[in-house]
């Protein structure tokens, strides 16, 4: 995970004072790498148009089931 | 232990001393360097330490030397400190290392080229990982652990020495990323701010020439402060900076970055993709995207109640909790649209009961009265976009785009 060093396990009761587990790493100097191609990546990792009016769902069929299973009791 | 003659530790010690000794007169950083990194415990260190347990009057090498008479002040502390370290007395070896530490910061400053920055850095970072050791030792035996925070204060003066005109400036990020490491692990993160400020505002500081490297670092440590201030836009900014400069290797890094950045990501309308979640091995958040495509409550309460430990001790708890809101609007949005699909002249009215009786199939029990209260928030916060006719209990949508999109801004407070 994110530390650097494995805590002894006896220590476990107290090592909530002294971590935090999301510790960047130290990234290795004298490497450079090119982020181009990264970036680019990026892009496609996230949805932004997702909320569209989809009802055919599973989970909105079985909504509208049950929504309608009302409708016919009253 | 194997046998160590004298002859043999007398000759390492020497020849460590030598090396240390011309790296600084031929301001060979990179070789000053690795004579400084204790922590990485290479052979080459090891093995003088094991010279110096066994040669114990090592010290009138230095001092009966002429040679070393300008290093002997950084160099005594250095080696007692490699001493104690190699007996994993940590407390002592952080004591010892501080002594040399400030000694050389003390001859850092006067150097005016930047010819040692790396040497610099490196007690930077040893002298962090020291004090962790040694606050560890220090509980271990009963003790009060405050080495890591005589840490800390020995970075704001490391920093102090770079925030100048000259050319050792660029090497204040990375200084200030050790310090970020400190004070988030000792948890006093508000410290974080007078070295943001100074990175920010100082005139001396231009973002820009700092190495890339740090640059990453610093904005994961300020995305993150911007995450717990709910700061959402600042912390998206920072965050995707971070994400997209982070080296593609660096796995864990870029694990990190986006177990905040998904929160955040989710706080202003916008869903990660499935495959990364499981490139990243970050489904903790699959639940939580489902929720939100489907107007899923329960969904949503499960998933967060199933990694209720993982959030809390990231600190996203209460953003992910804050989803709520998106997520009951994603609900009516779905009855909406089904109700539109058998009769789209009534579409626009949403009989609260209906909204209970959809909740009730999710195991949520709420009453009219509560449901109200929930679409009063909805609209106040313009999720959705109508009014409620009270004495009728109906929800009156806008025939105009009733469930306005985030558009990537967070819900209005």
């Amino acid at each position: 995970m994110a530390t650097e060093r494995k805590p002894a396990a006896t220590e476990d009761a107290k090592i909530d004072l002294f971590e935090d587990d999301d510790e960047f790493e130290e990234f290795e100097i004298d490497r450079e790498w090119d982020d181009k191609e990264e970036g680019q990546e990026a892009i496609q990792q996230w949805e932004d148009d997702w909320d569209d009016d989809d009802v055919n769902d599973d989970f909105s069929l079985q909504l509208r089931k049950e929504l309608e299973s009302n409708s016919e009791k009253s | 232990m194997a046998y160590l003659s004298m002859g043999e530790s007398h000759r390492r010690i020497v020849d460590y001393l030598s090396r240390f000794s011309d790296a600084v007169s031929s301001q060979d950083g990179a070789s000053l360097k690795l004579l400084l990194s204790l922590c990485s415990s290479s052979p080459s260190l090891l093995s003088v330490a094991d010279a110096l347990n066994a040669f114990h009057d090592w010290t009138r090498l230095v001092n009966q030397n002429e040679r070393y008479s300008n290093i002997g002040e950084i160099i005594v502390p250095l080696l007692r400190s490699l001493q104690s370290y190699r007996l994993g007395h940590f407390a002592d070896s952080y004591s010892t290392f501080e002594k040399a530490a400030n000694a050389f910061l003390q001859e850092f400053r006067n150097w005016e080229s930047a010819w040692a920055m790396e040497a610099m850095h490196a007690i930077a970072l040893e002298i962090r990982l020291l004090a962790e050791k040694a606050d560890r030792e220090l509980v271990s035996n009963g003790k009060n652990p405050e080495k890591l925070q005589g840490a800390g204060s020995f970075l704001m003066k490391v920093f102090g020495a770079l925030a100048g005109k000259g050319p050792k400036r660029v090497g204040a990020l990375y200084v200030t990323c050790q310090l970020f490491k400190v004070y988030f692990k000792l948890g006093t993160v508000h410290l974080c701010r007078s070295v943001i400020r100074s990175i920010e505002t100082a005139r001396i500081f231009d973002f820009e020439e700092f190495p890339p490297r740090d640059k990453v670092t610093y904005m994961y440590y300020t995305g993150r402060l911007e995450v717990f201030n709910e700061n959402f836009l600042a912390a998206d900014h920072k965050l995707t900076y971070a994400l997209t400069h982070c080296n593609p290797r660096s796995k864990s890094n870029l694990r990190m970055i986006l177990k905040y950045l998904i929160p955040v990501k989710l706080s202003i309308g916008i869903l990660p993709q499935k495959w990364l979640l499981e490139k990243h091995n970050l489904v903790e958040y699959a639940d939580v995207v489902n929720a939100l495509k489907r107007g899923d409550l329960r969904l949503l309460r499960q998933a967060l109640q199933e990694h209720e430990d993982q959030f809390l001790r990231s600190g996203v708890f209460l953003v992910l909790e804050k989803l709520e809101l998106q997520v009951y609007q994603r609900l009516v949005k779905k009855i909406y649209t089904i109700q539109k699909q058998k009769d789209p002249t009534k579409a626009h009215q949403i009989k609260l009961e209906i909204i209970v009786k959809a909740l009730k199939w999710l195991e949520i029990d709420m009453d009219v009265d509560e449901v109200e209260c929930i679409m009063a928030i909805l609209i106040y916060k313009n999720l959705i976009k109508g009014y409620f006719a009270h004495k009728s209990k109906v929800v009156v949508l806008s025939k105009q785009d009733p469930f306005p999109k985030l558009n990537g801004k967070p819900v209005s407070s």
